[in-house]
């Protein structure tokens, strides 16, 4: 067995930072729990901020402290998350609470190519969700647990190892008998070698029990089960935010945060999403009137499932620039149920048409993302008469573009693209047809007479469906000599003006 | 100086007899250099626009890529697409993606097809009814050309634009492998444009073409270029457009009344 004890030694004050505006993170901070100072990030500390002070001397050593309470359950979704990202390498990812994960990675190794290109990636994957990293390699779960405390980096391959590096460890490393640990330095014992010399059935009555069961496991010397990191099937994360949020840059930094635990929930599961939810909370007393809503609720749809945290952001921020938000943002929420299961796309070194096609796909879903569904468009011929109904306008859907079949026909060719026979339709027209001036009983565009060249082309079509067109198309040519599609009432009895109508232009 | 490294340069096509003389030409010694009188050529960055005597005026032959080629119309409706329909069509054959951006008016299917262009490779991108104005035409846009999965653009520009703008967007454009081509009226010619091909396009007569080109990689070509467009009219109504147009230009004499007989 091989474990990988990953620590995070600044979990909780990483966790409550990534809740803070992007303004005040370089700003000293503190986080206190029953009005005492529990963990302070350098820059507090360099102000002489330190553990165990009062929240009022603290706040006079510094007073731009910015102080968050310390919050258990914040810590812990952090730390789930971490998990979550770890069990891409290994199904056996157990908590080893308040802030550490185990893996068992003994048989990862071959695919991963060894312990180092493992501890490699692993550390690249977890590098978005925003925390410092310990990593020590042991063969018991307690050893690397214990061990990742104390180092970043270190690897006992075997047994020995390990015992030579505990026995170096001190003695506050075990978890177990801490309330004996003032006895403990009064006896001279600094190192866990000197307390395993000791006899054991005086240690483990003087100190009780846990102490020598902790230390056995750290060992390899005792049994020690661990329970592994089940995923939910339904990926659900809240984010308080420490101050209310007002702007979409605000607001995208704690979904950026979200989206990364949603992004190491995906990678444990090799899957994609399709579907997420954005939930907004906002502050009740800042709605306008009782009945605006006190949460937004923003879904985002990918036209094709994804995992990259980069594109989804870019979505979001083109939705939530969109957005009319009724009131300030204290709590985010993200949600996500709809995945899809599929082997990763394979990464490419020269530009195939596959990637060419995502490519596409992900400019219209950005363009789509801002100016909204229905302004990019794909056409589509309609058979009828009717001008004004032979094309219909349908919202592109990314996915039903074709992918190119070579990339061999690569050198575009305008051989044989000409069109054979003369054009009947002009490529322009009007949104609704012009009625023209008459003069001698020709049609006048702009003060110039028209000259009718071709026609009359008759269309009478749609007497079932309301909109009667009795019409008969001419073209003509203005006196700079572009042509222009024309029409006249044919009928008096039509709906329409009799008279000369320009419906079209020749581009 | 007598002693030039002649070795350091490429192999030039005429081989130097001797130190002394006569050094290559610029022009053959790498695509990209040229003289004044001279066209560039960039052969293999270029696309053929299906009309002859405008490959031969046009740099390398045909219509550049990774560049906006600007067109000047003093209206739409010109024959502004049967100008790029070739070009256009090419670029679908070749199994890429057509995208217009805020076309000037409603755009027919069917005509698309009678011009050889498949409608199932072509997006309109609609930016003017947006909530938010202005930027939003510009950014998708530019969105497009830096993706550089697109095949081809054709994009309307709004009338005013500054000219850091456009540059702006001619920067996108080295990232699309293809024709970029931007319409505007004809009122922006006396601005300055970062394009680096810019053409002036008037009708000449019915499907004809009068086509100027303002700006090449090249000298200015000072003379128009008349281009004979896929036609629209058949034989016998071409006729009477040139009888009309001749008319016109001898005498023009009043209309007489009409002999148009209206049935209803």
């Amino acid at each position: 067995m091989l474990w990988v004890g990953l620590h995070l030694p600044w979990l909780s004050l990483e966790s409550f930072a990534a809740t803070l505006p992007p303004a005040q993170a370089g700003q000293p901070l503190a986080l206190i729990d029953a009005h005492h100072i529990v963990s302070a990030n350098a820059c507090a500390r360099a102000l002489g901020v330190t553990p165990g002070l009062k929240r009022a001397t603290a706040l006079s050593l510094a007073p731009h402290l910015v102080l968050g309470q310390a919050d258990e359950l914040r810590d812990a979704q952090a730390l789930t998350s971490v998990a979550h990202a770890a069990l891409a390498f290994t199904p056996a990812v157990s908590l080893s609470p308040p802030d550490g994960v185990l893996l068992e990675v003994q048989s990862s190794l071959r695919y991963f190519g060894g312990l180092q290109p493992l501890v490699q990636q692993l550390r690249a994957t977890l590098a978005p969700l925003n925390h410092q990293v310990h990593c020590v390699s042991a063969p018991t779960a307690q050893g690397a647990a214990l061990l990742s405390r104390l180092h970043d980096g270190l690897h006992c391959a075997d047994r020995p190892a390990l015992q030579k590096a505990l026995d170096a460890a001190p003695v506050w490393l075990l978890s177990a008998g801490s309330e004996h640990r003032e006895a403990v330095r009064g006896m001279g014992l600094r190192t866990l070698g000197e307390l395993r010399r000791l006899p054991r059935a005086g240690l483990s009555r003087r100190f009780g029990v846990a102490l020598l069961q902790e230390l056995d496991s750290a060992l390899g010397d005792r049994p020690d089960p661990r329970e592994p990191v089940c995923l939910p099937p339904v990926f659900q994360s809240q984010l308080e935010l420490f101050a209310r949020a007002d702007t979409t840059e605000q607001l995208l930094y704690g979904a950026q945060v979200l989206l990364a635990r949603l992004v190491a929930w995906l990678s444990a599961q090799h899957a994609f999403v399709r579907r997420f939810t954005l939930q907004m909370k906002h502050e009740p007393r800042w709605r306008h009137s009782t009945e605006s809503p006190a949460v937004t609720v923003l879904e985002v749809a990918l036209a094709e499932p994804s995992r990259d945290a980069v594109h989804m952001l870019a979505l979001l921020r083109e939705r939530l620039g969109a957005l009319q938000l009724p009131a300030p943002t204290l709590e985010l929420g993200l949600q996500s149920d709809d995945i899809s299961h599929r082997p990763p796309p394979n990464t490419e070194l020269f530009p195939t048409p596959q990637s060419e096609h995502a490519g596409l796909t992900r400019l219209i879903e950005r363009l789509q993302a801002r100016l909204g569904r229905d302004q990019v468009q794909r056409l589509e011929p309609v058979a009828d008469h009717r001008p004004e109904r032979a094309t219909a306008v349908h919202p592109a859907e990314p996915l039903r573009l074709r992918a190119r079949e070579a990339a061999t026909h690569r050198r575009e060719d305008v051989r044989g693209t000409a069109p054979k026979r003369p054009l009947t339709r002009p490529l322009w027209l009007l949104p609704q047809a012009l009625p023209l001036q008459e003069r001698h009983s020709r049609p006048v565009l702009d003060g110039q007479m028209l000259h009718v060249l071709a026609g009359p082309e008759r269309i009478e079509s749609g007497w079932w469906d309301n909109s009667l067109a009795e019409r008969d198309y001419f073209i003509a040519q203005t006196v700079e000599g572009a042509l222009v599609w024309l029409y006249k009432a044919r009928l008096p009895l039509s709906a329409e003006r009799d008279g000369w109508y320009l419906h079209g232009r020749f581009a | 100086m007598d002693a030039m490294p002649t070795s350091l340069l490429p192999p030039a096509p005429a081989p130097v007899q001797s130190a002394r003389g006569p050094l290559p030409s610029p022009e053959t010694l790498h695509p990209s250099l040229w003289l004044a009188h001279q066209l560039g050529r960039s052969a293999d960055n270029t696309l053929p626009s299906g009309f002859g005597p405008l490959d031969a005026q046009l740099p390398g032959g045909g219509w550049p890529r990774r560049v906006l080629s600007e067109l000047l119309l003093p209206h739409p409706g010109i024959g502004e697409i049967r100008l790029l329909s070739a070009c256009l069509a090419a670029v679908q054959k070749a199994g890429r993606l057509v995208m217009m951006f805020d076309p000037p008016a409603a755009v027919s299917a069917p005509a698309l097809e009678e011009l050889g262009l498949d409608v199932a490779q072509l997006l309109v991108v609609q930016t003017h009814l947006q909530v938010r104005p202005g930027a939003d035409r510009l950014w998708a846009l530019e969105q497009s050309l830096k993706s550089g999965h697109v095949g081809a653009v054709v994009a309307w520009l709004p009338q005013r634009l500054r000219s850091e703008r456009l540059r702006r967007l001619q920067l996108a454009a080295h990232a699309h492998d293809g024709p970029a081509f931007v319409l505007r009226e004809m009122a922006a010619q006396g601005h300055a444009s970062a394009a680096p091909l810019r053409l002036a396009l008037h009708p000449a007569g019915a499907d004809q073409l009068a086509l100027r080109l303002l700006k090449r990689r090249g000298p200015p070509l000072l003379t128009p270029l008349h281009l004979a467009l896929p036609p629209v009219l058949s034989a016998s109504a071409l006729r009477r457009a040139q009888a009309w147009s001749e008319g016109l230009a001898e005498a023009p004499q009043p209309l007489r009344a009409a002999t148009f007989i209206n049935l209803a």
